[in-house]
């Protein structure tokens, strides 16, 4: 109620001492979006800086038309639909993997770290992992380009420097926040089960891994999303296929129409990625209201 | 009334001068007690016995003394309440004897047997809320019997139907009122059927109807089973209505300061709360625990401007 009445302070009800009423759901939320594509339509049509080389909004929902037949785009004989495949497995192929990873590991973190915990993994591991950290997943790709190889399997050519960027960029958002996640459990929690009669195995598995687990699925979530800006990065750069690829692509060919249509589809596979990781991450915890961005 | 009360004085009198005198103190208070009702079932054998214990914190050489050689005995199905001023080292007492912590001296024995870890037998509610939130109320019901593969259904519908939750099985607990969490975090503990309950300011953080309610309700179950109950608080009223006895601690390091005997027939419901004997009793705790909540507070102002 509150928020949506104020406003930054303002009573949105109270404009000018008068009663203004709410305008329909709908027409709010379409508001910013018309808003957009009127912008956008403007800048081309009158030449707002160098708007006047680039497509219209008119043109670019025809040409996705087009595409979405399935006509090849970019100078190539592939369908956007191949692009995009592409872009979407290696998304989820990497992120896979550094979720294979990242999680068992944070997990073998987070629990060593209390004192008296057996090993304290956190003390060998944690300087790579703060070292490496920093790094921008993006400042990966010309090494991996230089050191993953492209192999083929079963017949179809994998890039695995491409999937490499995506993974890197994964690993770190999932790793930190399974650690955060085994931490942020207070003890108590731990000693309940113990004096439940719960062994270390049973509060790992009915304690540790459930307390962990909403803020592993928010760092998948990261990681998703982070795949989608490695995966483009990574493409313009290296590779044949892909949403970044031909996207670059028709830069250099000065296929702005393509351009325009690549942005929105990366645009819309990264909402709909978001929107499954969500979906599924409140099926996995009904107790929990988990933020996934 | 005033004849029975002198003669609790007097017992609890003979016991000041008996700072270990453990054997005369449980007889002393079992016998003779009939004419008080059904009032405690107590089997007059020691379940708890707590010798000489001292517990040292030394974080980074800080070296806090929470508890310092303190004796004291809990008798089988007895109820016995720990009054303390906050920072007392009460909950420090009590995580000794649920086996968190290892005392730095001297040691927690129960049925005779040193404590080295937790059990089952010694369950514990906390002052938070320790459902756990990933679970349903019926989940979190069967965790303890679960563990052991050992699930009596019946019994668990029958301990959320007595605590009125029958219905909530497969609610998650932020779904619940606070009240209502802390019914279902005590079905938990009974599911798994502790011999003692270890209880750390459990309603404290319950509005004043409910913790009535509450208190009530514990009373119910805790005479209806054979169970001993260690209750901590810092709460003089919730002290004396539950307890048989009242260990009145001193501010830090812990120790007892006094122990109350607490002859009020039972089973209590919150009548007794507006009786003569209970005023009474209050009154004597909320002297004892005075000077001592005086000085846990002049501590606390220290170590915040050392700090």
């Amino acid at each position: 109620m509150s928020t949506r009445e104020r406003v930054l302070g303002v009573d949105r009800r109270r404009l000018l001492g008068r009663e203004v009423p709410l305008p329909p759901r709908g027409v709010r939320r379409a508001t910013s979006v018309v808003g957009f594509f009127v912008f956008w339509w403007a800048a081309v049509e009158y030449s707002f800086l160098d708007f006047g080389l680039f497509v219209g909004p008119i043109e670019t929902l025809l040409a996705i038309y087009g595409y979405l037949l399935g006509d090849p785009v970019a100078g190539g004989d592939q369908s956007l639909y191949v692009h995009a495949v592409y872009s979407t497995y290696r998304v989820v192929a990497g992120v896979s993997i550094a979720a294979l990873l990242a999680i068992p590991l944070g997990l073998l973190i987070g629990t060593s770290t209390r004192a008296g915990a057996g090993i304290e993994w956190n003390n060998y591991l944690s300087p790579a992992v703060e070292s490496l950290r920093p790094i921008p997943p993006v400042a990966w790709v010309p090494a991996s380009i230089l050191l993953f190889p492209v192999v083929p399997v079963v017949g179809f050519p994998v890039n695995t420097a491409v999937l490499f960027v995506v993974f890197i960029g994964a690993f770190f958002p999932i790793l930190v926040n399974t650690i955060e996640g085994v931490r942020d459990l207070d003890d108590e929690f731990r000693r309940a089960a113990q004096s439940l009669g719960a062994g270390d195995r049973q509060i790992f598995r009915h304690v540790i891994f459930p307390a962990a687990l909403p803020s592993i699925l928010t760092g998948v979530s990261l990681g998703i999303g982070l795949g989608w800006i490695t995966v483009v990065a990574a493409e313009i750069v290296a590779g044949n296929y892909g949403l970044g690829y031909i996207t670059f692509q028709a830069y250099r060919l000065l296929q702005t129409d393509i351009i325009a249509v690549g942005m929105v589809v990366i645009g819309a596979l990264g909402y709909a990625s978001s929107a499954v990781v969500q979906r599924i991450a409140d099926r996995a915890t009904p107790w929990s209201d988990i933020e996934t961005t | 009334m005033s004849e029975q009360e002198s003669d609790a004085d007097a017992r609890i009198g003979s016991r000041l001068q008996e700072t270990d005198g453990h054997e005369e103190l449980r007889d002393g208070h079992r016998n003779g007690d009939g004419e008080h009702g059904e009032r405690a079932r107590a089997t007059g054998e020691t379940l708890v016995e707590i010798d000489d214990l001292t517990k040292i914190y030394d974080p980074d050489g800080a070296h806090v003394t929470a508890v310092e050689n303190l004796d004291l005995d809990i008798g089988d199905n007895e109820f016995v309440t720990v009054l303390g001023p906050s920072g007392c080292g009460k909950s420090t007492l009590m995580e000794c004897i649920a086996g968190y912590l290892e005392p730095t001296d001297g040691e927690v024995l129960v049925n005779g047997d040193p404590v080295t870890g937790p059990d089952p037998s010694r369950g514990v509610v906390f002052q938070s809320n320790r459902l756990f939130p990933w679970k349903t109320i019926g989940q979190n019901a069967r965790f303890g019997p679960q563990m052991r593969n050992a699930v009596d259904d019946d019994r668990i519908r029958e301990l959320l139907d007595e605590t009125g939750l029958s219905g909530f099985e497969d609610s998650y607990p932020h779904e619940l009122s606070g009240g209502m969490q802390q019914r279902a975090e005590l079905v938990r503990l009974l599911a798994n059927d502790p011999d003692i309950m270890l209880m750390d300011e459990p309603f404290s953080g319950l509005d004043a109807m409910t913790k009535e309610l509450m208190q009530e309700m514990l009373l119910d179950i805790w005479e209806e089973e054979d169970r001993t109950v260690l209750f901590i608080t810092h709460d003089v009223a919730e002290a004396i209505f539950l307890a048989d006895r009242v260990v009145v601690m001193t501010a830090r390091p812990g120790q007892i300061k006094d122990v109350i005997d607490v002859d009020i027939d039972r089973p209590r419901d919150s009548s007794v709360l507006t009786s003569e004997a209970f005023n009474e009793y209050q009154e004597r705790a909320s002297e004892l625990i005075h000077d001592e909540a005086e000085r846990a507070m002049e501590q606390k102002q220290q170590e915040t401007q050392e700090g």
